[in-house]
């Protein structure tokens, strides 16, 4: 699963598997997969360990919170928003891109260098992957 | 309320005037920056094309006071390079930054919501791990939300009563203890309508027990930071003491430069405190017109 993991991060956003050196990945129910640190402890029993990462399904769906840690890192599949689109995205909209420079598949999304998350392209259409909890009207970008 | 709240106070304080009409006024809106996403220096910037105003805090440059009360609604929230947090429940980490560079091993033993977890992986830059605990399942909802959103990836979340939290030797230990809250009053104005000095020594009962715990968990050598953010005796000064008079504990001497710290409470009610007490800190909210916190950093 890690390994699986690593190489699609290589593969698809040039993302470098020697930034997660120092972490450990962790396999939960419904092909949850977990960055944490690398050992844990044992008692008690944690009720989380690190944060969700991906789900690893007929596809791999890098999370949110993983793409704005380590997107700065990747080199390929990256739209860059303009503001509008940022406003719209982080509201929870789907966003329509007529580029070249992604391929269908997941694409890590991003205003000025910040990574936002992550979408799904499939042609000009890039659905909106971002979880109803972190939906916000955006004031100030 | 008030009367009896203001009588306690009034013979505590060095100006109990300002010290009353500081608590009617609102609190400066303030967040941290995330330096797992951010640095203070983007932030600046980023926040002077917005036109908001920023201040930034002298004693710690991670730390600003914002003109702008809607902070939640910028991209850098959104990413989760800036966290709202009022400015001295920052201070538990602060104080044990030299510590924290090193440390392997962390417990932040009453987490939720997260505040002080997020800053001590930031400080730590994801490397170690954190242990953050909460007795209540429900506030660790928020936790966990907080702890995600910030990327904080050396955190596991454990969902104890500390009193009974398995044996572990941690190297550091943040207890920023349940509390009556008064220093949070120019925030959350419900606090006066829960305050009974029943409570009070309801809290401070379950503080001392905390405080043994905690200490009992740190490894020798090891480093534990106690905190409220209240003004009762009974919940900051005589918790130390009872610490100090059932473990062989010390406490450390505590300087943050820029910041106006007070000198603890000697005695109350009757109670002369042992005289290692005095090396906490109290932070009055009209000093630096932030909320009240007290601070000990006690070595093992």
């Amino acid at each position: 699963m890690k390994t699986e993991f690593l190489t699609y991060l290589q593969e698809r956003f040039g993302i470098p598997a020697n930034l997660f050196d120092d972490f450990e990945f962790y396999g939960a129910s419904k092909g949850r997969v977990y960055l944490g640190p690398k050992s844990a402890i044992s008692s008690p029993e944690p009720v989380s360990v690190g944060f969700l990462a991906a789900r690893i399904g007929n596809s791999i769906k890098p999370s949110t919170n993983l793409i704005q840690l380590f997107g700065k890192y990747a080199t390929k599949n990256i739209i860059n928003l303009n503001k509008e689109n940022t406003i719209k995205y982080a509201n929870g909209e789907d966003v329509i891109i007529d580029s070249k420079e992604f391929t269908d598949g997941y694409v890590i999304l991003s205003y000025q260098g910040s990574p936002l998350g992550c979408g799904h392209a499939k042609g000009k259409t890039i659905t909106n992957l971002l979880p109803k909890a972190k939906r916000l009207q955006l004031k100030f970008l | 309320m008030f009367d009896l709240f203001k009588e306690r106070y009034s013979e505590l304080v060095d100006d109990a005037e300002a010290f009353f009409s500081c608590l009617d006024s609102l609190q400066p809106r303030s967040f941290r920056v995330n330096r797992l996403k951010s640095t203070p220096e983007h932030i600046k910037e980023r926040f002077s094309e917005y036109g908001i105003s920023l201040e930034q805090v002298q004693w710690y440059e991670d730390a600003f006071i914002s003109s702008e009360p809607e902070v939640g609604a910028t991209f850098e929230h959104f990413t989760g390079e800036v966290y709202i947090q009022e400015l001295v429940s920052m201070l538990p980490p602060v104080v044990i930054r030299k510590e924290l560079e090193k440390a392997r091993f962390v417990l932040d033993a009453c987490a939720a919501p997260g505040s002080k977890t997020t800053q001590l992986a930031a400080i730590m830059q994801n490397r170690g791990l954190i242990v953050a605990n909460d007795i209540s399942y429900n506030r660790i909802r928020a936790l966990k939300f907080n702890q995600e959103k910030a990327g904080a990836a050396n955190v596991v979340i454990t969902n104890r009563d500390l009193r009974n939290f398995p044996k572990n030797q941690f190297e550091i230990i943040i207890l920023d203890a349940p509390c009556s809250s008064e220093g949070t009053i120019r925030k959350n104005f419900g606090i006066p309508s829960l305050w009974s000095e029943k409570h009070i020594n309801n809290l401070a009962r379950m503080q001392k027990q905390l405080i043994l715990k905690a200490f009992d968990l740190l490894s020798p050598g090891g480093t534990m930071v106690y905190s409220t953010c209240t003004f009762a005796p009974e919940e900051n000064e005589a918790v130390l003491h009872h610490l100090l008079e059932n473990r062989p504990a010390k406490l450390e001497k505590i300087l943050i430069p820029h910041l106006k710290l007070s000198q603890t409470v000697a005695e109350w009610r009757g109670t002369e405190f042992n005289s290692e007490v005095k090396n906490a800190i109290r932070i009055w909210p009209h000093h630096n017109n932030t909320g009240g916190f007290f601070l000990a950093k006690v070595k093992k």
